[in-house]
């Protein structure tokens, strides 16, 4: 007999071990800010109704419960209040050091960030950083038998020079 | 119906550690522990079953883990029999929601199960499956599923803030490992000195390797029912669940609720819910298991918890006041420093140790304990879960 079975997948993507969103509209609302993203733009979603602007962005407003929404801009450059370099422990498909900060975007928000292009020691607190976008692994959707491609980008934030 | 009062009758534990074991495995030795813990009770008059588990969906395969567990241990639940998951706060979680249909009347006796095997064949997969542990698309896609860096954020602003030292922070991992030394089931049983502490190898700095709790495989259990039958099947005295509070404001990559990351406000919140429903104040808690995933942690917990004023945690556990023999020892059979942490299992074993203790048969007996507390926090600060138990109800 053939033992099928799966003990290690070759040639097969599995999206449960995806440390990336799937953000081909096929599986996510929100592709639109991954679309934007390629555009260097850092984007969420506004709600028409109520004005409220929350990230990450949503398909409904969290306050008023309205589907009106639309895409609008946040800035892409902030300060550093806090940063940690992470030299241990640092998880698969990362490279220590990790770094990651506590970037003040002004408007009132505060994001957590990891911070790229930058060097163990060299990112210091009050330091503007700005936003960084890259290619990512492609994900694979299967259409009709067929395994199609889609390539994706993410964001982190780097120091300006 | 009026109200029941709920009572825990008993707590067990699987050995805790790198476990040569599935979690089926050890929900069974945990199960096992616990039923040698109520030798009166019969199985068959187990009625339901919580079991909580964050990661044995991805790491064992098994979702809808419950059904599995009640057959292997061998009760056939006929008032609820489901899997919790609030990661780090399973299983306290799995006490509050046993608590209250016990309460109700929906439910008689329960044993509420949690804990996680997290060691994979490969080690790369136990430590990548942390991404899972949090808002994955948005932080977890940034390399924070491991909190380390966040925890070393706040120390960091602690230490800005409030002048805490890294000393301070070492006197936890001191205090906890040494409480850890004689109990036989958690994960270390090896004290270490404040100058291993503070020269331990950088993980996130001012976080060495000793100010974290480590990756550990491992199940508890507790069972619950009403007071009447309580007294029925047991001669201890009772202990009673009087409190409880869950409090969730944010899911961290944005919209942190504090002032700066030292400022807990959820878990302010969450301790005034508690004590007001537990109709007692911090200065009644006579003992107390709190969430030392980090030394930091518990340095912001004994101020947010009420035991000392905000920014006053580092000389309170500096000074032996969070240890035996001081205002409120906390931690007192290891914690999580010296326990180590399987998510869903650890809010079972800090139920455990404080039935322990108000029954007078704790391994480090606080002398007279009536009134004790238990907190988690959980995912990356997104959640803080208190229970406060109590002699009296």
């Amino acid at each position: 007999m053939t033992v099928l079975g799966v003990p290690i997948l070759e040639g097969l993507y599995p999206s449960t071990m995806d440390l990336y969103p799937l953000e081909a509209k096929e599986f996510n609302r929100i592709h639109p800010f991954y679309e934007n993203l390629r555009q260097k733009r850092f984007t969420t979603t506004k709600c028409k109704k109520c004005g409220s602007v929350p990230f990450p962005p949503r398909v409904v407003c969290p306050k008023c419960n309205s589907d009106d929404l639309e895409w609008v801009d946040l800035p892409t450059q902030g300060k550093v209040l806090r940063f940690t370099e992470e030299v241990a422990g640092v998880p698969h498909g990362f490279e220590a050091p990790l770094i990651h900060a506590l970037i003040d975007l002004g408007e009132g928000r505060k994001l957590l960030s990891r911070v790229v292009n930058c060097k163990e020691g060299q990112l210091k607190e009050g330091a503007t950083v700005k936003l960084a976008v890259f290619d990512i692994p492609a994900m694979v959707v299967e259409n009709r038998g067929a395994m199609e491609e889609r390539p994706r980008v993410f964001f982190a934030f780097e120091p300006v020079k | 119906m009026a109200d029941r009062k709920v009572c825990i009758l008993g707590g067990g534990m699987s050995k805790w550690g790198v476990r040569e074991a599935s979690i089926v495995d050890m929900a069974q030795e945990a199960a096992k522990d616990c039923f040698d813990d109520v030798p009166v009770l019969k199985k068959e008059d187990v009625d339901g079953l919580l079991f909580a588990s964050s990661y044995c969906g991805r790491r064992s395969f098994q979702v809808n883990a419950a059904p599995v567990i009640a057959e292997r241990i061998g009760i056939k639940p006929t008032s609820m029999c489901t899997r919790v998951d609030t990661l780090c706060a399973g299983g306290s979680s799995g006490i509050i929601l046993a608590t209250g249909l016990i309460k109700a009347g929906m439910a008689d006796i329960m044993i509420v199960i949690g804990g996680e095997k997290l060691y994979t064949p490969q080690r790369w997969e136990t430590y990548y499956s942390e991404l899972a542990s949090i808002d994955h698309d948005w932080d977890g896609a940034q390399g924070i599923g491991l909190p380390p860096p966040f925890f070393s954020m706040t120390a960091q602003e602690h230490m800005k803030r409030y002048g805490t030292t890294k000393e301070q922070l070492s006197a936890v991992s001191v205090k906890n490992r040494r409480n850890g030394l004689n109990n036989p089931k958690g994960h270390f049983q090896k004290a270490v000195s404040l100058e291993e502490v503070m020269a331990s190898r950088p993980i996130a700095p001012p976080l060495g390797l000793l100010d974290c709790t480590p990756v550990t495989d491992g199940c508890a259990a507790v069972i619950l029912t009403h007071e009447d039958k309580a007294k029925e099947l047991s001669d201890r005295p009772l202990v009673y669940v009087r409190g409880t509070a869950q409090v969730a404001l944010h899911s961290m990559s944005m919209n942190w609720p504090g002032e700066d990351l030292t400022d807990w406000v959820h878990l302010r919140t969450a301790a005034k819910k508690a004590y007001e429903r537990a109709r007692v104040s911090p200065d009644d808690i006579d003992v107390a298991q709190t969430h030392d995933c980090f030394t930091i942690s518990e340095i912001i917990e004994m101020e947010d918890l009420g035991f000392c004023k905000k920014g006053e945690g580092g000389p309170f556990v500096e000074s032996g006041k969070s240890d035996f023999g001081g205002k409120i020892p906390v931690n007192t059979d290891g914690g999580l420093l010296a326990c180590g942490h399987p998510f869903g299992g650890t809010g079972i074993r800090q139920a455990r140790e404080i039935v322990y203790q108000l029954q007078g048969r704790a391994i480090g007996q606080v002398e007279g304990a009536k009134i004790g507390l238990t907190h988690n926090l959980s995912g990356l600060n997104v959640e803080h879960t208190i229970l406060i138990y109590g002699r009296e109800p």
